[in-house]
């Protein structure tokens, strides 16, 4: 009887103390308010996905706070689909819940083409502390335009990303390996330009169980899988889409597309098994454990692999830009998928103009100088800057890589082409379908999602390699990259 | 059952009924029945809510799609397939569990305390964990199986038909809890005479289970299989963690093709169509066993 | 003869219950483990069983270290704790009480509609969240509940009260009526009846009731990652949110599953033995 005299006495407790606080807090503002509050007393919502950038972010608004008075507090979510789903739920309900939020450069079609975001052009042309040209075109581009091409910036980068590639330095630079290496291939053993050449080297390092040759990203979850295989089927010389016409077949199950697609197949040998469930931190771990002599991974990780806190190998390890291929038409390509996101303003949101006063601020340079210190930042002058330059072994490599990053497609049904795709594609490399059965279905079935959106898609005449209408960046030599 | 003296006191301030239904009924009728009611209104148009231009009312047209895609039926088939095997491993394990259980025996209380840990942790941890264990390189589980037994490494997450079977060992993992307690409950509510009655004839414990045990018990256990078999039609957590849907689409259950379609795309008519058919298929199933649950009930008797 | 087969029996009978222990014990232990190492133990080839344990995971949780001075702060993780407490603790016990009282009317009176209450008070449990949670939020945020602790506790009352009105009106199905003619002989009122005299004789059915509804509530993903934003943060949603330089942080995530199981825990080692007594209770009767 005594115990559970005791239990009535907690819970009544916990009841009282619970009232208070619920009734207390409610008046909060935020979603629960009804009147406006005065300038002193706004808090700003950030959502974003948890992280180091996220949380250098939340360090730096501190200091705005100090500034302005004006508080920012980050609502953070977990990395993947929720975190996509969280903004838009949001969106849907037209909620007031948020009034700042960081998504992939991939959403701003979904976001922005929904009408859910904040024009930011008039308040950048207003602005005496930004311009347009702080950052590059493309980046701006690619972070915020929606439609592509149309000038409409409703995102600025927060965090830009690419993906690039690091390797064992040891393994790469001892003479043994070099001379068998020379050996059985007939040329040096060094960083790769081309994936023919990546594909040898991980042939040579594979020595299975304990040495395999490349660790990369294969899971159906997100985008992992396609962020790696849109590599492939680029510098093979094969297209997701063509954005003139809105076509998908012809383009992703095109030979070029399918050469990339069965390259990947070939590389899985020269991965750990289960390689196609991996996604970032799989490819990490590999690496970090010693496993794989190459990993390809977004550069948002490259902090980690030099940290030796987080990677025994990290004094030998070395980082490099991602190699180009030969496709079949013979021309080579060097592209890759970009990563990275932008900040924007929901429209829903109670504090519009004191939410672009933050990103005003966030984005000067010495914020961004400051956020440079553990993450990619976006800002041209940053990203030329030596000082950011020489701080580390990779952040010259990024300012190069972006400039041969590619993208998916700019457009509100991008979550639903994502999933297709990834799923098609996850088919084929584990032999549910073959490549060109999986490649074709996928673009039926995408084709069909952009019918059901009321897109006029235009027939054009099937080539073998699309890119060479598309985006033509074949060249018709082998251009290596010496960065160091 | 004896009601009729009990009928001269059943009028009896009748108001009280108002007062005690009453908030039940408000708060599921706002609540629920109301984003429910949208729900369908939804489902008969091609409207999303994240993508608002262009609406158009489209009848039927979302469940047509639907029940007519060979896609959907490959998600009906393999949740069928889930719920089966998982409802009936873990209502084979609980009972089992349960007897053994019912012994009196030194750490009992100890023992049925741990064996319901499971069930208590959050299911995102529990998620999250099975495919840390189930990792091809790292996973203990195939360190188990291949260091330990020498048997060839297991790819259970890559692999169409060992990622059924993760999933079906993750999910009984943390559910037979729930079969436990309930079998437990069940057991210890039939009365010891009969029991006694029994060793007089020289029955074997196998007898009496089989012939009081089970037969007795069988309401409660016909109950537990009912919310389990809501619960994991509807499971969504798991297959969200342990697998995304994969490898390519086969461990997509209807549930996780609902939150898909629903959210990821956001195609709102076609989830909310989704969700209806869904939410027939559960009321279909739970009136059988609740009918087969009342016929048990008056058996019993 | 009979002898060699009790033993045989008896040896059976462990083996297996070590077997069940090993299967339910084994990933807990293995989660605690991993709660304590650091990323690189976390991954090595052959898993390691011995090696230097680390308390920084349950640290990282309370604390965060900046990254620009290495000063350490105190994280929201009590402010979600709390929220969470609050949530499904008031939503619990809000459920259990509604969920009670319609129980006892559906126990003893009729009216019109009975069966179909009934029914579409269970049907509300069978409803993916997955599927209700955009129009619930958006009814919520035009009701201005989105994001507030009271939304929170609204919303884990609905999710309860269709499992504790089923439940209770099976414990109620279960006391004979001549408890409350007595009741009613000796001037009681039915109100009086029904608190003085049957709720206290219910008492396990409720223990119970609130044991599912409290681990329903606590554990609950789904709607809290939606409906919450930061206002009313729970910590389930938040536990996947941690993400380190290196990638996913599963340290924290195997402790803070620990420290999440711990109220659970203290709960039902409180509330077992009514749990057994009350479901014996309940079982007798049932209807």
């Amino acid at each position: 009887m005594r115990k559970a005299k005791w239990l009535m006495i907690f819970f009544a407790f916990m009841l009282a103390v619970s009232f208070i606080y619920a009734g207390g807090k409610k008046e909060e503002e935020g979603s629960g308010a009804a009147a406006p509050e005065p300038k002193k007393d706004v808090t700003l919502t950030v959502v974003w996905h948890g992280g180091v950038c996220a949380d250098m972010l939340l360090e730096l608004a501190k200091d705005w706070t100090a500034i302005s008075g004006v508080k920012v507090e980050g609502a953070l979510v977990g990395y993947g689909p929720a975190w996509h789903d969280k903004i838009a739920s949001e969106f849907a309900a037209r909620g007031s819940g948020f009034d700042l939020a960081c998504w992939d450069s991939q959403s701003i079609g979904e976001f922005a083409g929904g009408g859910h975001c904040v024009l930011l052009n008039p308040y950048i042309e207003k602005s005496d502390k930004l311009n347009m040209s702080d950052w590059s075109k493309e980046m701006l581009a690619r972070y915020g335009e929606y439609p592509d091409g149309s000038g409409k910036i409703y995102a600025l980068p927060v965090n830009a990303d690419s993906e690039g590639m690091h390797y064992r330095k040891d393994l790469f630079e001892d003479p043994d390996e070099k001379a068998g290496f020379k050996t059985k291939y007939g040329y040096e053993l060094a960083i790769p330009q081309t994936w023919q050449q990546l594909r040898d080297i991980a042939e040579w390092f594979t020595r299975p169980p304990d040495l395999y040759g490349l660790g990369m990203m294969g899971g159906r979850e997100y985008d992992y899988l396609t962020s790696v295989t849109n590599c492939l089927v680029w510098v093979f010389g094969g297209e997701l889409w063509n954005p003139a016409t809105y076509e998908i077949k012809g383009y992703i199950d095109s030979p070029a597309s399918i050469d990339g697609v069965k390259f990947y197949i070939d590389l899985m040998e020269f991965c750990p098994p289960g390689v196609e469930t991996w996604g970032w931190d799989e490819v990490n771990v590999a690496f970090q454990t010693g496993k794989v002599a190459m990993a390809h991974n977004w550069f948002y990780f490259f902090g980690a692999m030099d940290d030796p806190e987080q990677n025994p190998y990290s004094d030998v390890t070395g980082f490099a830009i991602l190699p180009g291929g030969i496709g079949r038409d013979g021309m080579f390509r060097r592209e890759f998928s970009m990563g990275g996101q932008g900040i924007g303003i929901s429209k829903y949101s109670k504090h519009v103009q004191e939410a672009w006063e933050f990103i005003e601020w966030y984005e000067q340079k010495e914020q961004q100088k400051r956020y440079g210190a553990v993450c990619q930042t976006g800002r041209q002058d940053v990203l030329d800057d030596p000082a950011w330059l020489g701080g580390n072994d990779y952040n010259r490599l990024f300012r190069v890589a972006f400039n041969y990053t590619n993208d998916y497609w700019h457009l509100p049904e991008y979550a639903i082409l994502l999933d297709i795709l990834q799923e098609e594609t996850h088919n084929a490399i584990t032999g549910k379908k073959t490549p060109e059965q999986a490649m074709a279905d996928c673009a039926d079935r995408q084709e069909k999602i952009l019918e059901k959106a009321g897109y006029e898609i235009e027939r054009t005449p099937k080539i073998d390699v699309p890119d060479t209408k598309v985006t033509p960046c074949g060249k018709p030599d082998v251009v290596p990259i010496y960065v160091d | 059952m004896v009601l009729n003296d009990y009928q001269k006191f059943a009028n009896r301030e009748k108001w009280i009924k108002y007062l005690f239904l009453w908030p039940t009924l408000i708060l599921l009728l706002f609540l629920i029945a109301y984003p429910f009611i949208m729900l369908i209104y939804y489902s008969f148009f091609n409207y999303s809510f994240l993508r608002p231009g262009n609406v158009r009312a489209v009848g039927f047209k979302n469940y047509v799609n639907i029940l007519t895609d060979t896609y959907s039926w490959e998600r009906f088939i393999f949740t069928f397939k889930y719920v089966a095997l998982a409802v009936v491993v873990q209502f084979v394990l609980g009972v089992l569990i349960a007897f053994l259980l019912q012994k009196e025996f030194w750490g009992r209380e100890t023992v049925f305390t741990i064996v319901l840990m499971p069930m208590m942790l959050c299911p995102v941890v529990v998620g999250l964990f099975w495919k840390y264990m189930f990792n091809t390189e790292w996973g203990i589980i195939n360190y188990f199986i291949h260091n330990i037994l020498g048997l060839a490494q297991v790819e259970w997450l890559g692999k169409e038909k060992n990622s059924l079977w993760a999933t079906i060992i993750a999910d009984t993992w943390m559910w037979t809890p729930f079969m436990v307690l309930l079998a437990s409950a069940a057991f210890s509510a039939v009365p010891r005479y009969l029991y006694e009655a029994a060793s007089v004839d020289r029955a074997s414990s196998w007898f009496k289970f089989t012939n009081i045990t089970l037969p007795l018990s069988a309401p409660i256990l016909i109950l537990a299989v009912i919310f389990r078999l809501m619960d994991s039609i509807k499971m969504f957590d798991l297959v969200y963690t342990l697998t995304g849907g994969g490898p390519g689409d086969a461990t997509q259950t209807v549930s996780f093709t609902l939150y898909k379609t629903a959210f990821q795309y956001f195609y709102t008519g076609e989830g909310s169509a989704w969700a209806f058919i869904l939410l027939i298929i559960i009321i279909g199933l739970s009136s059988i066993l609740i009918k087969i649950l009342n016929y048990l009930s008056e058996k019993s008797r | 003869m009979e002898q060699r087969r009790g033993i045989v029996r008896r040896i059976v009978f462990v083996i297996i219950i070590i077997v069940v222990l090993i299967y339910t014990l084994f990933p807990l232990y293995w989660l605690f483990l991993a709660s304590l190492k650091t990323r690189i133990d976390l991954f090595t080839i052959p898993p390691k069983f011995t090696f230097k344990p680390t308390f920084s995971h349950y640290k990282k949780l309370f604390i965060y270290t900046t990254l620009e001075t290495g000063e350490e702060q105190q994280t929201r993780f009590l402010y979600w704790l709390i929220n969470s407490m609050i949530s499904a603790g008031v939503g619990t016990a809000l459920a259990v009480s509604f969920g009670t009282m319609a129980g006892y009317i559906n126990s003893r009176m009729t009216y019109r509609g009975k069966g179909d209450f009934m029914f579409f008070v269970l049907s509300t449990r069978m409803l993916p969240p997955v599927a209700i949670i955009v129009p619930l939020y958006i009814v919520f945020a035009r009701l201005r509940l989105a994001d507030t602790r009271l939304g929170m506790i609204l919303l884990y009352t609905l999710i309860g009260i269709g499992l504790a009105t089923w439940i209770m009106k099976g414990f109620f199905d279960g006391i004979p009526t001549e408890v409350e003619e007595a009741a009613f002989v000796n001037g009681y009122t039915r109100f009086q009846a029904f608190f003085k005299i049957l709720v206290p004789m219910v008492k396990g059915g409720i223990a119970a009731t609130a044991g599912f509804c409290f681990i329903f509530a606590w554990n609950e993903f789904t709607f809290a990652s939606i409906i919450a934003t930061r206002h009313a943060m729970t910590l389930p949603p938040r536990i996947v949110s941690f993400m380190g330089t290196s990638g996913f942080e599963w340290g924290i995530v195997a402790a803070s599953g620990y420290i999440l199981i711990i109220p659970i825990l203290v709960l039902f080692i409180l509330i077992r033995k009514y749990i057994l007594m009350g479901m014996t209770f309940g079982v007798l009767g049932r209807k």
